[in-house]
């Protein structure tokens, strides 16, 4: 039983001043950009969006919800004059 | 090394929502084109808890519908007497000149076929609120005044602290949350006008940006004027909504009562004499919720369709316009079906109840220079026209002040101080992320701050968060955007700190939900008729203060003080608590 005691005493110190690790994860999020109709160089939902949650896909060189922090506001779809954006309620409130 | 862009200016407004809107507009009215900046954290033209529109004014004081000095009476019975009369009436004086403003730059209200202002009634005592059934566009119009009054607009910068030269404000600190700027902006004078702390409790649904506020509301005004040594007041006042379970946008008493709707319990019964959203009200809401009459629902079905189709038309087109795909994902409707509502978390909010920076009649803060208007500022049950009211009357005032200001000195530590604190996040990038920081926080303030209250879970609450002061030292950001967030923990856990240090003071229980104390669940005005004030005190630790009520301008009688109490429908059963309840 000591020996249990003692090495938890030991990992608890060590659980205190060891580092931090991370994992990626995969988020459903709720701003959907129809990739046909949203035009390359146009910033207006990202402008528009109150928490900045879009940003321009570097990859599609389109716009694309970069950080799960949608206020489902529909700011950025009623904006965009394309019509390229659908917001879902997010999952969690679906 | 991040750049740092330095500014002149004579007035800084921080936050371009309602409030900010009206300031900058009237301060830049009076001065050289350029010398006044709004500093927004969002981009001004969706910005503020009216981002996409609002429906109505809920607290309009209209020739021939409702007098000031009614208003006032209203509010300080809603309030159950805390509140500073003057600070009341000034805005009840000037609210109508605002509201005419408003008319002409295009605001649409609902008038009646002979023109007159179409004003409904939803408060307890008196009739103010005015439906704007087009209020999608208001935000647009701020913006476009704004733009032609030609202040200097700076979006996506979000302020840090205040700079203070000797007692006074010298202006601002932030950073530009796309490039990582370090901003700094000396001013004579600076207007607070940064909203609700709306991302204070978690919503039911543990969504972090699920709430009834904007989530760009984080309390960045409650922490920047209490660094810079401003009292706030009523912080024990929380905010606490009704609203439709899970979605957590308003059910709209304001827009759905006038044409027939109103709050029922499982029953189908009414059990609340008044929808107007006040601390007794939220209290019998919270009762029958827990009681085995609950849930509570929103009940429409009654009206006729044509009266839904106009219910629709307006709540789907401003506040929360959302709220139509959620009613049909959970396959639910209007003509047909309850709808489901809930509590929302707690905030702290002077828009909806009484918690606030302390303000007094010229929006005046306890710093000279400082200056607060909208959700922020405690002018008790202010909502959206009393933003805009005080907008205007803080940019009048700041004005006088600026004529004589001596241009401060010696702030160079202070700025070197303030970078180092703000970019230290940069420096943990596999430090413990912003989410998780701020997921811990609010839930802590759920288990411990939500009413009911008590001394033992408000202390071990308190703990919580002076802990929490550590664990923001371990918090790490990646790039410019999660450092805005990491800041924003911190400015939620300063207002977690005193909502539950300012909840320990005050030993009663008033404003019915929004401070029922367990331990103590009378209103006791022998004792606490008083308001409850807090500040940085000199060693830098939180401190309580106590300050007088100001004799009424307008007086009450005893018996009209409590005039907001016992909302319960008279031949209602009384709501037996269950097992479930606190």
């Amino acid at each position: 039983m000591s020996d249990i005691a003692d090495r938890e005493t030991v990992k608890a110190d060590q659980a205190r001043r060891v580092g931090n690790a991370q994992t990626l994860r995969r988020y459903d999020v709720p701003v959907i950009v129809d990739q046909t109709r949203c035009i390359t160089g146009c910033r207006i939902c990202i402008d528009s969006c109150p928490v900045d949650c879009l940003s321009v896909n570097p990859e599609t060189t389109k716009a694309h919800m970069e950080f799960d922090e949608c206020w489902y506001c529909l700011a950025c779809e009623i904006d965009c004059p394309k019509d390229a954006i659908t917001v879902k309620i997010p999952f969690l409130l679906r | 090394m991040q750049q740092t862009t330095t500014l002149e200016a004579d007035i800084v407004v921080i936050g371009g929502g309602s409030a900010g809107s009206t300031a900058a507009i009237a301060a830049q009215q009076a001065l050289p084109r350029g010398r006044v900046i709004l500093m927004e954290k969002a981009h001004i033209k969706r910005s503020g808890a009216i981002a996409i529109g609002m429906d109505g004014l809920n607290n309009a004081i209209i020739p021939g519908h409702a007098t000031p000095e009614q208003y006032v009476k209203e509010i300080t019975m809603a309030n159950d007497g805390i509140v500073n009369q003057r600070a009341i009436l000034e805005y009840a004086n000037n609210s109508f000149a605002m509201l005419q403003e408003l008319d002409g730059w295009g605001v649409k209200f609902q008038k009646t076929p002979s023109g007159d202002y179409d004003v409904k009634k939803v408060h307890h005592k008196g009739s103010y609120v005015l439906p704007m059934p087009e209020g999608y566009d208001l935000k647009k119009i701020l913006t476009r005044v704004l733009k032609r009054a030609g202040a200097r607009v700076l979006n996506r910068v979000m302020a840090t602290r205040l700079l203070l030269d000797g007692g006074r404000v010298a202006g601002v600190l932030g950073f530009d949350t796309r490039d990582g700027e370090f901003v700094v902006i000396n001013a004579k004078a600076v207007i607070l006008c940064c909203g609700a702390s709306g991302r204070l409790g978690l919503p039911a649904s543990g969504y972090l940006y699920g709430t009834y506020e904007n989530p760009a509301n984080a309390g960045d005004g409650y922490s920047l004027a209490y660094h810079a040594g401003a009292e706030l007041t009523g912080i024990e006042c929380f905010q606490i909504n009704p609203l439709i379970k899970d979605y957590n946008g308003p059910a709209c008493a304001y827009v759905t009562g006038p044409l027939g709707g109103h709050t029922v319990n499982a029953r189908g019964h009414r059990f609340i004499q008044s929808d107007y959203w006040s601390g007794h009200m939220m209290l019998e809401f919270h009762r029958e919720l827990h009681s085995e009459n609950g849930p509570v629902y929103l009940k429409l079905n009654h009206l006729a369709p044509e009266t839904i189709t106009e219910i629709e038309r307006v709540l789907h087109r401003t506040e929360r316009p959302s709220r139509g795909r959620f009613h049909q994902g959970r396959q639910k409707a209007y003509c047909d079906d309850l709808v489901e509502m809930h509590v929302s978390e707690i905030g702290l909010c002077s828009g909806h109840s009484g918690s606030g920076v302390w303000v007094n009649e010229r929006g005046e803060t306890t710093v000279p220079g400082l200056y607060s208007a909208g959700d922020m500022a405690c002018v008790p049950h202010n909502y959206l026209l009393g933003a805009l009211t005080y907008g205007k009357l803080c940019a009048q005032h700041a004005l006088e002040h600026i004529k004589e200001v001596a241009p401060p000195s010696g702030l160079d530590d202070q700025i070197a101080a303030e970078r180092e604190r703000v970019f230290a996040p940069l420096s943990r990038p596999n430090g413990i992320p912003h989410h998780q920081f701020e997921y811990k926080v609010r839930r802590f303030v759920n288990d411990y701050l939500q009413p009911p209250k008590t001394e033992n879970r408000l202390s071990v609450g308190l703990a919580h968060f002076l802990r929490a002061s550590e664990e923001l030292e371990e918090v790490g950001a990646n790039n410019p955007h999660e450092l805005m967030r990491v800041m924003e923990g911190h400015f939620i856990r300063d207002c977690a700190e005193m909502a539950a240090r300012a909840s320990l003071y005050r030993r009663e229980s008033r404003w019915g939900l929004y401070h029922y104390r367990l331990d103590y669940p009378e209103m006791d005005d022998r004792r606490w008729f008083v308001h409850v004030n807090l500040k940085k005190g000199d060693d830098g630790a939180m401190q309580m203060l106590e300050r007088p009520i100001d004799p009424y301008v307008v007086p009450l009688e005893a018996s009209e003080l409590r005039g907001y109490h016992d909302l319960r429908v008279a031949d209602a059963e009384p709501a037996r608590e269950g097992a479930s309840a606190a």
